[in-house]
């Protein structure tokens, strides 16, 4: 009894940063902005309880909502699978044994590394911008000009291409996925007679659909709550066509300082990635199959 | 006994910051005053004022002084938070229109009377239009700062306009459509979605008086919106300013923009005090604004460049002011600080600076130009955050070609009018 006890106590004393960290810098936060999406709150001065009423003018009368909802809608859909895609694709490759592999390894992890960062955003805006790289590039070919960041059909997709840019952590995750697949399958398979690509379908993405799930939430998750790339390159222009929520969200509360209606803003964006989440969790009991159940 | 320590350990650890907090005010109370002073700039402006700071503090040992200092990019949030937070310096450097903007939140500044500081060496119309918020003088102006319009004059040469041409609405498209006719990716204007909203500004002040007035009220009628709007559409129309496709990237930075550091941007309108950095490594002259017969207000804004306010949080306000007092009028700190922010507001700064040869020539002229043009000063409402974003959406959509002029001048009456319709 007595040495439980203790234990118990050496436990919680070893959690206990967590356990201050999350207290103060989330649970009370988290429950400060639910309180305030309800109020005025402006962040100077003392906030006032309304209702109902920043959620009603969020629904009924305000067009930004709608477009930027529309805009990080496009973004999820373009970024989310061209993402996941791509670091498959790029894990598949660094599976094989070539001499030098994990140098490649490590230099296909460097874009993660400097990730979603301002600098890489600058840089992305020097690349893409009227007389930037990329267009010099195509000039050289003979294509014309494309104004990749100041065209309001364009802009998004550019910026997407940062996100995609850095799978490095999906493919980091696949990679480990394809090696924990047995050999036996393949050579199962092979004897067999699958080709390629029945290999691939039949074998590969059936063992991976798990670690697919897992980066699918997360990626998902980060989309939805993307902000960097938008707001150092384009300001959510040109047209508000890169408007993401989460530019939305900084320019209600912190250019506005409108924090009650940016709080009911982020309310709402936690329920949309809640409800797309659970419904991966749903759908994933048809197509995910783990290890045990094979 | 080990239960004893083990829980002594988990309270301690609990308490620690409650603790650090404590012990760090009461240090503040006793033994030396320290101030912080907050303000945005780049190098040209820290180490001069951190030289003045040094002065002060030689002179005054009981006094310590801390700069907080970095770019402009999220300044502003850093100030609202650190109030909000009560973590704000004990000075502040502020831009004009945030003072009405904040004071109208709360009593966050410290109100400063003549008792403080010699304020005969202020201009009297400046500080109560530009720094007093409900009767309170709120801060101090640091300089003057007014809009001029920046030409090369040898690109317009080079393209066969007369450099010293004196601007109307009219000869700049007759005579600045001469460089778009002449070289396609060239534009008389460098004009960004941001500065064109400047630009429409200037338009509807003289035809209207103001876009808002101080009354909260839209200033101007559909039939004005849609002169101006008119008129702008000829600079996209005419090659005075390139498609928004082009510049829309560089909002609020259209000094980085490579065809305006390559030259084939030939003029722009922007504010004396950063007219250096947006000249860059141009050579550039200063030109009046163009100014249409009758105009009911020139709509050339002049207002302090910045200005320095004290936090009513501060423990010690009234070494703040002291400290403000020694900026502004001590001749030592006049030359130290030279032209770190614009001409300076004091008399006394004017003449130290005077006699040490420290006034370009090029800002003085710009500011002096300025001054002899300047209109009315905005409305507060004018200038607030929100219907300076409903203009610019408006702007943005007219500028993409998604509205002609007098859709554009009926979205953005209507837009105004809800938008202040919540202030």
């Amino acid at each position: 009894m007595h040495i439980r006890k203790r234990y118990n106590y050496t436990g919680y004393l070893y959690i206990l940063p967590w356990i201050i960290g999350f207290l103060l810098l989330q649970l009370v936060p988290l429950i400060n902005s639910f309180w305030y999406s309800f109020t005025n709150f402006q962040l100077l001065g003392d906030p006032k309880f309304l209702g109902l009423e920043n959620y009603k003018k969020i629904f009924t009368a305000d067009p930004t909502f709608l477009q930027s909802l529309k805009v990080t809608s496009y973004y999820v859909l373009i970024a989310v699978p061209l993402k996941i895609s791509f670091a498959l694709v790029i894990a598949i490759i660094l599976n094989q044994n070539i001499k030098g592999i994990n140098l490649f390894r490590t230099l296909y992890y460097i874009p993660s590394i400097l990730g979603g960062s301002v600098a890489i955003s600058v840089l992305w805006k020097y690349l893409f911008m009227n007389q930037g790289v990329v267009n010099n590039l195509i000039g050289q070919v003979g294509f014309k000009a494309v104004d990749w960041l100041g065209d309001p059909r364009y802009a998004l997709g550019t910026i997407s291409l940062v996100t995609v840019w850095q799978f490095g952590s999906s493919m980091l995750l696949f990679l480990a996925g394809l090696k924990q697949i047995p050999v036996s399958q393949y050579e199962a398979a092979r004897i067999d007679g699958a080709g390629r690509m029945r290999i691939f379908w039949q074998i590969t993405i059936p063992e991976l659909s798990p670690i697919i799930l897992f980066n699918l939430i997360m990626q998902m998750i980060n989309a939805f709550q993307d902000f960097t790339s938008a707001f150092v390159i384009t300001q959510g222009g040109p047209l508000k066509s890169t408007y993401l929520y989460g530019l939305m969200l900084y320019d209600q509360g912190f250019k506005f300082f409108k924090m009650g209606y940016s709080s009911a803003l982020s309310w709402i964006l936690f329920a949309i990635i809640l409800f797309f989440t659970s419904l991966t969790f749903r759908s994933s009991e048809s197509w995910v199959h783990y290890g045990d159940s094979l | 006994m080990k239960k004893t320590l083990v829980l002594l350990l988990i309270a301690a650890l609990a308490m620690g910051t409650v603790f650090a907090a404590g012990s760090k005010e009461a240090a503040a109370q006793s033994g030396p005053i320290t101030l912080r002073l907050s303000w945005w700039g780049g190098d040209s402006r820290h180490t001069p004022t951190l030289k003045a700071m040094e002065a002060y503090t030689a002179q005054n040992p009981n006094v310590k002084l801390e700069g907080e200092y970095g770019g402009w990019d999220g300044y502003y949030q850093k100030i609202v938070t650190q109030i909000a937070g009560g973590t704000a310096a004990d000075i502040i450097q502020i831009d004009q229109p945030w003072l009405a903007e904040l004071a109208s939140k709360g009593d966050v500044f410290a109100t400063i009377d003549s008792s403080m500081v010699d304020l005969s060496q202020f201009d009297a119309d400046f500080l109560k239009n530009y720094c007093t918020y409900n009767g309170k003088l709120l801060g101090l102006p640091t300089g003057t700062n007014v809009n001029t319009f920046i030409v090369d004059a040898n690109m317009l040469s080079s393209f066969g306009i007369d450099p010293n041409t004196k601007w109307t609405w009219e000869n700049i498209i007759t005579e600045g459509r001469k460089i778009n006719q002449k070289d396609k990716t060239a534009y008389f204007s460098g004009a960004t979605p941001d500065l064109m909203r400047y630009w429409f500004e200037i338009y509807i002040a003289q035809l209207a008086g103001a876009v808002v007035d101080n009354n909260k009220k839209v200033a101007f009628t559909q039939a004005q919106g849609t002169e101006a709007f008119t008129y702008f559409k000829r600079w996209f129309d005419e090659g005075i300013v390139a498609p928004f496709s082009q510049t829309s990237l560089f909002y609020q930075k259209f000094q980085e923009n490579p065809s305006w550091i390559n030259g084939k941007m030939a003029t722009s309108w922007t504010w004396v005090s950063s007219m250096d950095k947006d000249i860059g490594a141009r050579k550039m002259e200063t030109r009046q604004f163009p100014v249409m017969a009758g105009a009911k207000n020139s709509g050339v804004l002049m207002r302090p460049s910045q200005i320095f306010v004290v936090n009513n949080n501060s423990k010690n306000r009234s070494e703040a002011i002291k400290v403000l007092n020694y900026l502004f009028t001590d001749a030592q700190a006049l030359e130290l600080l030279g032209l770190a922010r614009g001409i300076p507001s004091t008399t006394v700064g004017r003449s130290v600076l005077a006699q040490k040869g420290m006034i370009t020539t090029m800002a003085e002229k710009a500011t002096n130009e300025g001054i002899a043009q300047a209109g009315l000063p905005q409305s507060v409402y004018q200038m607030n955050s929100e219907v300076i974003q409903v203009m610019q959406d408006v702007i943005d959509e007219f500028g993409f070609g998604k509205l002609t002029p007098a859709e554009a001048s009926a979205k953005l009456i209507k837009n105004l009018e809800a938008t202040l319709a919540t202030l």
